[in-house]
């Protein structure tokens, strides 16, 4: 009788255990795959672009809260970059353009590290990349929407106006002073457009505030220019697609590149044109000739830092093929891919992608 | 009382042993979840000649061993949700003096994967798995008549042993 | 082995069977055609599936237009308004998750149930 109500006893503890055991791992799977779970989300009022984000959270909600955390943090970038609007309470770049000639403008640090960059990386690249090109860049502009709107008289900006304002792009008249975080542009007609860098360096920031709020695998896109924050949660890195320039083509990519904490950034010809007598005239301009490069049709630059990609692939999109390629092979980190108008595809030394299948 | 307990022992090291080989020999037919099930004819004689609740601490030690030793922990769960739910199945079957050695192990075998499944399905949130329980159900029929058949040979022979070793 | 056993594995086949044909017969039903979903200012305005041939004119008051239209199980806008055609300038598309947008008119043309991509994002 003792003897089966100690054993009794036994099994109430057997059952007691299995029961917390199960729950137990139950609780721990629960919790291993809830960090698992992908999402995916886009916003559309950064940068005139789509952002698409692509990460884990433990469900739609955390993961909505998180990408609002991010399109707050690149509406900032957004606002201070713009050289279109003016916000209340910021001076951004309209700001200083505004006051060219006039006075300095008291900015945030981070558009002074923006400039500096800028300034940086006009060195590096003999010019290619003019952060103090507006007054050439905002006629094209003109002239491209202009030709957009009305195609049949889509005309060309006069070569005279051209040159006239490309002789107010002296990036020695930039003026930052760090200390008292102000900018002067000592040229009246002088302008900033930091489209060539200033979207790559606000998704690096980006990146870098994704981790900051606890986000260790996410893809970040911000038209194209595309930051790899850690890899997937499975370890592998995420995988990007470098579009076809060709847009008739059936294959919709040229190849696939793997990404992990690293960037991509394409500069192309193919997206923001306009025709003027059936020939092509691109968005991006080359500041030694004023005139949309004639070399490729996109080139890809893959490397560490968000910022230097946007910067470089405009760059090369700017450079003969083998000036790009000795700039390239000079900088650590640093891969590229050009394609040329004729589908030509040409690579740095290191750089891997996978052939399409 | 201490012929019982070395009965158990001897089972649940047979049990362990059967749950081994599987381990190391998987039957892969791209179907997770499918397997002979070798450990049941263990749990199934320790039922007949024992009793229930022996069963039950059989099957709950065997489970628990394995998973400890070497099986990982979904492998456990998915392993505790089955085991437990085949063994009631078969206690109450028994009970009901319906079907034969066979029958029983045959629910058994179904329930188990049943339970499984069911368990996977739970962790992964994915119905889609629900779509293997057609090869579930027949897989557990064809092991459970395997291990059926198998069982009523050693209950009965076992049965003998016991009785002319009592007299 | 007693008749009940021999009962009990016949109806355990059958039921294996008739499971089968169930969830065959189910996902015949609700396996979801690929379609193309319109939003206009992030409202949804309509789905279309990829397997028909359609253009239709997406326009608005201010006479802001785009022309959408699926071809061979793409689809694509063909013509817009917009002062910056990259919605044009894009190619169709056909793949899971896949979008067409036109900003200046905040239009969003999304793929939904398409082929899975094989890539996370893409670089252009």
């Amino acid at each position: 009788m003792k003897n089966g109500e100690s054993l009794k006893k036994i099994y109430r503890v057997i059952i007691l255990l299995a029961g917390v055991l199960i729950l137990g791992s139950f609780s721990l799977i629960q919790l291993q795959k809830n960090n698992l779970k992908q999402y995916q989300g886009q916003f559309f009022d950064c940068f005139d672009t789509v952002t698409a984000i692509t990460g884990y959270a433990g469900s739609q909600e955390d993961f909505s809260q998180k990408m609002e955390l991010l399109r707050q943090k690149l509406m900032h970038y957004h606002q201070l970059y713009d050289i279109y609007h003016t916000y209340e309470g910021i001076n951004n770049i309209k700001s200083i353009n505004d006051a060219a000639g006039k006075n300095p403008v008291k900015v945030d640090k981070e558009i002074i590290e923006l400039l500096k960059i800028g300034k940086e990386m006009y060195e590096k690249t003999d010019g290619k990349l003019q952060i103090v090109y507006g007054s050439v860049l905002s006629l094209w502009h003109e002239y491209r929407e202009r030709g957009m709107e009305n195609p049949k008289q889509a005309q060309l900006p006069p070569k005279e106006e051209l040159i006239r304002r490309a002789g107010h792009t002296d990036i020695g008249k930039l003026i930052l002073n760090e200390q008292a975080s102000t900018v002067y542009l000592a040229d009246e007609e002088m302008s900033l457009d930091v489209g060539s860098i200033g979207k790559g360096y606000a998704v690096q920031r980006l990146a870098e505030y994704a981790r900051e709020i606890g986000m260790e695998h996410v893809l970040i896109s911000v038209g194209g220019n595309v930051c790899a924050v850690g890899t997937k949660a499975d370890q592998t890195p995420w995988l990007v697609g470098v579009e076809n320039p060709d847009l008739d083509s059936s294959e919709p990519y040229v190849c696939v590149i793997e990404l992990a904490n690293q960037s991509a950034v394409t500069s192309g010809d193919y997206q923001r044109y306009y025709e003027v007598d059936h020939t092509r005239y691109c968005h991006i301009i080359d500041p030694d000739t004023n005139m949309p490069p004639e070399y490729f049709s996109s080139v890809t630059v893959k490397t560490d830092d968000s910022g230097m990609a946007d910067a470089l692939s405009t760059s090369l999109f700017n450079m003969e093929y083998e000036a790009g390629r000795t700039l390239v092979e000079g900088l650590p980190g640093v891969e590229a891919m050009w394609i040329g108008k004729d589908g030509e595809i040409r690579c740095s030394s290191g750089f891997e992608y996978n052939e399409k299948k | 009382m201490a012929k019982k307990t070395a009965y158990m022992g001897m089972l649940t090291a047979l049990a362990l042993v059967f749950s081994y080989i599987e381990f190391l020999l998987p039957v892969n037919l791209g179907i997770p979840g499918i397997k002979l099930g070798l450990a049941n004819l263990a749990v199934m004689v320790t039922l007949y000649i024992i009793s229930a609740r022996a069963a039950f601490t059989l099957s709950l030690v065997r489970i628990l061993l394995t998973g400890f030793t070497f099986a990982n922990l979904s492998m456990m769960i998915y392993s505790l949700a089955g085991g437990m739910l085949s063994l009631i199945i078969m206690i109450l079957v028994k009970r009901s003096n319906l079907f034969s050695v066979t029958g029983v192990s045959v629910l058994g075998g179904v329930f188990h994967n049943l339970g499984q499944i069911i368990a996977a399905a739970l962790v992964v949130e994915t119905a889609g798995l629900l779509y293997y329980l057609p090869v579930l159900i027949l897989s557990g029929t064809i092991s459970g008549v395997l291990i059926g058949i198998l069982s009523s040979i050693l209950i009965q022979r076992l049965t003998k042993l016991i009785n002319d070793m009592q007299n | 082995m007693k008749k009940n056993d021999v009962i009990l594995v016949v109806a355990l086949a059958l039921l294996s069977l008739a499971v089968f044909g169930g969830i065959k017969l189910y996902s015949g039903f609700s396996t979801r055609e690929p379609e193309a979903v319109i939003y206009l200012d992030g409202e949804e305005k309509g789905r279309y599936s990829l397997s028909h041939n359609i253009t239709l004119e997406i326009r608005q008051d201010h006479g802001a237009y785009n022309i959408f239209e699926i071809k061979n199980g793409k689809a694509k806008i063909t013509e817009a308004s917009c002062p910056d055609k990259v919605c044009v300038n894009h190619r169709p598309v056909s793949g899971q998750g896949e979008s067409l947008v036109c900003l200046p008119n905040r239009v969003v043309v999304e793929i939904e149930n398409g082929e899975k991509l094989d890539i996370d994002a893409e670089t252009n």
